[in-house]
């Protein structure tokens, strides 16, 4: 059983996702939005008005920021929340336990490595304070990852543990972000009696049988986004504990996969009630953070992209290695060659660099600096492109027996 | 740092006064929202008919290198016009320029008294004078409602200076 490999059925994703056409959206708005591409469109937005008009942009960005980064966010992050549920949940594609487990702890390695890094890198490039950010290293931007693996994969089982090595990644960037608050601003008692509170109301509307989303999103996270805004904690994150009380369907119908129409449990509702405010929430998220100034360009924002790009491939390997000494399984048809991809496509901080960046210091000239050196990683779609073509895989890869 | 001549007392920003004149030092490498807060209060608590600010960063300069920080001063002019500061004193850029007063406030880029990066002024149409061949330094002095200042270059000639009255509102009230 030592060598059954736990991922022996590939999960099951589609080329893009079968999204329930809206009447009246246009064809663009709907391609946009089942490759995620409305994030890096807004942050391409925001980089160009910031550079063109930059009195204008950054006051309709500081104006807009706490709609945006603290309000509408919660949005994304509660959807993404969802795929994760159903996907861990018994039947999903994530599950038993050990599917998932391996990309954690690869996770893991994914983000300590470039963050010592980071520390250790901004004195030798002259601005030592923008080891303050380092939690940026943490960040993998789903999005853009996701249809770049998406254009280089395709169908590939490594996509969902791409998808998985991001999403924890993330999360580990939320949970080093919270101890980051100055300790005036951390309120433990309120955050735990809040917490509980909301946790407590979402338990409630399960055990009712509630079917609609509304008491789940509205009470219960209501109170969660009240007990961590009040609690010193960013608040965006506050339908993650809340979503898994939602009364799901019985299977999961694939990683980043819409239900069929016919499906009409609480979880899947929500989905659809949210997915095109939560696309719009994206598109503007990427405003308010993309927009960067080519003058931050100084000396301490190489060290941001140096630390992850050397970083990340890195720790991922060490992690995977771990993971593997510990007895977890990679996924099946997933070997070194795909890995490598998968290492510079998790450099990719972009716009979840510059959302953990803006988190972690205030504005100000390091700021700058950090969001430039976020905007850099972009490159690290270049190398996960070249890599992919040198290693001859996913779109890359010649007619079986033909490698060279 | 714990320099008492430099009056940081270990803070990242911070007040003092000189006589009639009071500082405000701000920390612009991260102008977190507890630095703002902390600013608003100190000027709203401040009697003082002369407010001077000094930071590394500048709000408005026309240099090649670096320029306007402008994000920053969407945050700080605000708090800069609405309470009086007579005029803001930065570095950054290793020029030296005068600004012309921006809604009350007087800026000056005084980045080259060490380092010098010739050549590298771009005059605009805000730039009231500048300097950018030689190292250069700044006196001034405050006496009543005037504030005088003058900037000598390495070589020793005056490359610009003037008299910069105290905000209206503050005239005639010592």
């Amino acid at each position: 059983m030592s060598n059954v490999n736990v991922l022996s059925t590939p999960p099951d994703i589609r080329p893009g996702r079968t999204v329930a056409r809206w009447r009246g959206l246009p064809e663009l708005w709907h391609f946009a939005s089942e490759y995620l591409l409305l994030l890096p469109f807004g942050a391409a937005v925001g980089f160009i008005w910031a550079n063109r008009a930059p009195e204008s942009y950054f006051r309709t960005a500081f104006a807009l920021d706490f709609f945006v980064t603290e309000v509408a966010m919660v949005l994304v992050f509660g959807l993404a929340t969802k795929e994760v549920v159903e996907a861990t949940a018994r039947g999903g594609v994530l599950h038993p336990w050990r599917r998932v487990a391996l990309p954690i702890v690869a996770a893991l390695g994914a983000a300590l490595v470039p963050a010592f890094l980071l520390r250790t890198l901004a004195p030798v490039f002259g601005e030592p304070l923008v080891a303050q950010g380092w939690a940026a290293t943490f960040a993998i931007d789903l999005a853009f990852g996701y249809f770049l693996a998406m254009v280089i994969f395709h169908r590939h089982p490594v996509v969902p543990f791409f998808l998985l090595i991001a999403l924890s990644s993330n999360a580990l960037g939320f949970a080093a972000l919270a101890p980051a608050a100055t300790p005036e601003q951390l309120q433990p008692a309120i955050l735990l009696v809040l917490m509980a509170a909301a946790i407590g109301a979402a338990l409630l509307f399960r055990l009712r049988g509630t079917r609609s989303f509304w008491p789940y999103v509205l009470i219960a996270g209501g109170l969660s986004w009240a007990a961590l805004t009040l609690g010193g904690v960013h608040p965006a994150l506050a339908l993650v504990p809340i979503v898994p009380f939602m009364p799901r369907a019985a299977r999961d119908p694939g990683f980043m996969v819409d239900a069929p129409i016919t499906e009409h449990d609480t979880l899947n509702e929500f989905e659809r009630w949210c997915r095109h405010p939560a696309q719009v929430a994206l598109l503007l998220f990427g405003l308010v953070t993309g927009g960067v100034m080519v003058r931050a360009l100084d000396h301490g924002t190489l060290a941001l992209p140096v630390a992850v790009l050397v970083g990340k491939p890195l720790g991922l390997f060490a992690g995977i290695l771990l993971a593997r000494a510990l007895g977890l399984h990679l996924p099946f048809h997933v070997g070194w060659r795909e890995l490598v991809v998968v290492g510079f496509l998790a450099t990719i901080g972009f716009t979840m660099a510059l959302f953990f960046a803006t988190v972690s210091v205030g504005p100000g000239a390091v700021l700058s600096e950090l969001k430039m050196g976020a905007l850099l990683t972009v490159t690290g779609g270049l190398l996960a492109m070249t890599a992919a073509r040198l290693l001859q895989v996913g779109r890359f890869a010649p007619p079986a027996g033909k490698r060279t | 740092m714990n320099y008492p001549p430099l009056n940081m007392a270990g803070q990242r920003y911070y007040t003092y006064v000189r006589q009639q004149l009071r500082f405000f030092v701000l920390d612009t490498n991260i102008l977190d929202a507890a630095q703002l807060g902390w600013f608003e209060s100190a000027l709203q608590q401040s009697p003082e008919p002369w407010k001077i600010a000094y930071f590394h960063h500048p709000l408005c300069g026309n240099a090649g290198r670096h320029g306007s920080a402008v994000d920053m001063r969407v945050l700080l002019e605000p708090l800069l016009v609405r309470y009086g500061v007579a005029v803001v004193f930065t570095g950054h850029d290793h020029v030296y320029e005068r600004l012309k007063p921006q809604k009350g406030v007087h800026y000056f880029v005084t980045g080259s008294g060490g380092k010098l990066r010739k050549g590298d002024l771009v005059r605009s149409e805000t730039t009231a004078a500048g300097f950018d061949q030689e190292q250069a330094f700044m006196i001034v002095e405050i006496d009543g409602d005037s504030l005088f200042f003058q900037t000598i270059s390495r070589s020793g000639a005056t490359v610009d200076s003037g008299t910069i009255p105290r905000p209206l509102r503050h005239q005639g009230t010592l």
